[in-house]
């Protein structure tokens, strides 16, 4: 083997890097109430986490479990395509169980963190498979300063293909089809056609919008509040520059449509 | 180099193994060594459109399943010295099409020579119509001027985009023509259809060629004769411009435009 390798090389060598992690924050242990209530929020989205690493974060818990199912709560963890690979704010007594199952126990270690990242809660679950979109993957953003991304889709989007921009705002280049549909944090931009499903501030950001130069949807929705358009585009503003927000008090949001001013 | 194109549109029924006929043998005409290939197996048709089923003895599966060469089974065109057949089994179901046989069979019509190899994809968008799309270069998007078949088109664009090899690779996306068939004129003007000009405002993607709905395709099919064939026919004319627009030609739009019978036709009758 030795003779492979040139006389030079370091069979090791240590880098310094940051991970970009999920921290999952269990209020319960038990793998199966977890387990509906994941399938609840990700169910229409398996591949929501795309195999992120996760730290299990025990800060919350409702009472002191005596045990925890560290093999049913790996695999179920896994099954929704988080890699766990620490604990934190864990009992002692229970750390050492989570060292067994190759845990790290990271407690005292800071962590550059953002805000609940939670899935469109209006999306409906369980939507037969759609065509995987050729955008990226929304690159995790630097942990610290917290800075919006934006997401860029250069391609017309088509029947049955659908976008997520995590944590960011969505500009689409080349305007979307019927059937498609877009999810964003933030807001939406569509220079082209905007004719699918277009969710804005999915997370609940009610100051998320929606723009378009050629306003056509099926269905708008901002922070939850969405409008359908059984009856047709308003004239007004049928195949023309658009914008969609929010109006009215904490309580009593309501979507406004304007016509949008281009120069 | 071979070029691959697919001859595609979700919906069935809308003209796509017609086109692949009409399309293939104008290529052929034009002196490329053409290969047209049937993926609907199991509902096999081009065979009967190029009018050779009879001497159909091997098939695209017997040569995936290495049971025949790929020289055994393409069939001779009658018509043009330059175009081949190979059909689709029709006693198999799509699963019998795998992404390593359908390579290789592309792979070795290029080393035969072919310039290109056109695609006849089945309906739908399941393994047949992902398979016929995976090694395609090109993409003529066949579409009749109905809602439900520009839906269906507008999904097989965006499969298009996300399952071709080009774009599994990062090459160049796959090259989309729109045509447009079994269009009337008459029709559109009364309102009853959809133009042209409004199924690519909702495709976006670049107009090959606009062909007219025909009474003589029915006959030609029942020929087995590809339309592009049919002397003086409407459809043929078209079928001819959608090639030579294919191969980088400018030429107008023909038939497009619904002109009113004038008072003699009206009163003598005539189609």
């Amino acid at each position: 083997m030795s003779a492979v390798q040139p006389p030079t090389a370091r069979p090791i060598d240590f880098r310094d890097a940051t991970l970009g992690t999920t921290v999952a924050v269990l209020r319960l242990v038990e793998p199966h109430l977890l387990a509906d209530a994941m399938h609840k929020m990700l169910g229409g989205m398996p591949d929501f986490f795309s195999g992120e690493p996760a730290i299990l974060d025990f800060a919350e818990l409702a009472g002191e479990p005596e045990r925890i199912d560290w093999a049913g709560l790996l695999s179920l963890m896994r099954r929704f395509q988080l890699q766990p690979v620490g604990v934190r704010n864990l009992a002692p007594e229970l750390a050492a169980g989570a060292r067994k199952a190759g845990l790290a126990v990271l407690d005292g270690i800071a962590l550059g963190e953002r805000g609940a990242k939670v899935p469109a809660a209006e999306t409906p679950p369980q939507r037969p498979a759609a065509a995987p979109v050729p955008a990226p993957a929304p690159a995790a953003p630097p942990a610290a300063p917290v800075r919006a991304g934006t997401m860029i889709v250069e391609r017309p989007l088509r029947s049955g293909q659908q976008v997520y921009a995590r944590g960011a705002d969505l500009v689409l280049l080349a305007g979307m089809s019927n059937g498609a549909e877009v999810i964003a944090d933030g807001s939406i931009h569509c220079y082209g056609p905007l004719r699918g499903r277009a969710i804005a501030g999915a997370q609940g950001d009610t100051t998320a919008r929606i723009l378009s130069t050629n306003f056509g949807p099926e269905i708008v929705s901002i922070a939850g509040i969405y409008k359908t358009f059984e009856n047709g585009i308003p004239a007004a503003l049928a195949g023309k520059p658009a914008h969609v927000r929010l109006t009215g008090g904490d309580r009593e949001h309501r979507l406004a449509l304007e016509p949008l001013q281009l120069d | 180099m071979t070029r691959v194109v697919v001859i595609t549109s979700g919906k069935g029924g809308v003209g796509k193994t017609t086109t692949s006929a009409a399309f293939a043998s104008g290529l052929a005409l034009r002196g490329f060594k053409t290969c047209v290939i049937d993926f609907d197996v199991g509902l096999r048709n081009l065979d009967l459109i190029m009018g050779c089923e009879r001497r159909v003895v091997y098939d695209f599966v017997n040569v995936i399943n290495g049971e025949a060469k790929l020289t055994q089974a393409l069939i001779k065109d009658k018509h043009c010295e330059n175009l081949f057949v190979l059909p689709a089994s029709q006693t198999r179901d799509k699963d019998a099409l795998t992404e390593e046989g359908v390579e290789a069979v592309i792979k070795e019509l290029e080393h035969m020579g072919f310039d290109y190899v056109v695609c006849d994809s089945p309906a739908g968008i399941e393994r047949g119509a992902v398979l016929a799309l995976t090694f395609a270069d090109e993409a003529i998007v066949t579409t009749n001027p109905e809602v439900s078949s520009v839906r269906d088109s507008d999904r097989i664009l965006g499969i298009l985009q996300s399952k071709s090899r080009r774009a599994a690779e990062g090459r160049e996306p796959v090259k989309e023509h729109l045509l447009v068939t079994r269009y009337s004129p008459k029709r559109v003007d009364d309102g009853e259809m959809l133009s042209y000009k409004d199924v690519q405002e909702l495709l976006r993607v670049p107009l090959i060629g606009v062909i007219p709905e025909s009474e003589s395709v029915l006959h030609a099919s029942n020929q087995g004769t590809p339309a592009i064939h049919l002397k003086g026919a409407d459809v043929a004319d078209a079928y001819t411009d959608v090639v030579a627009r294919f191969l980088g030609e400018e030429r107008p739009l023909r038939y497009v435009n619904y002109e009113k019978p004038g008072l003699i036709k009206r009163l003598f009758g005539g189609k």
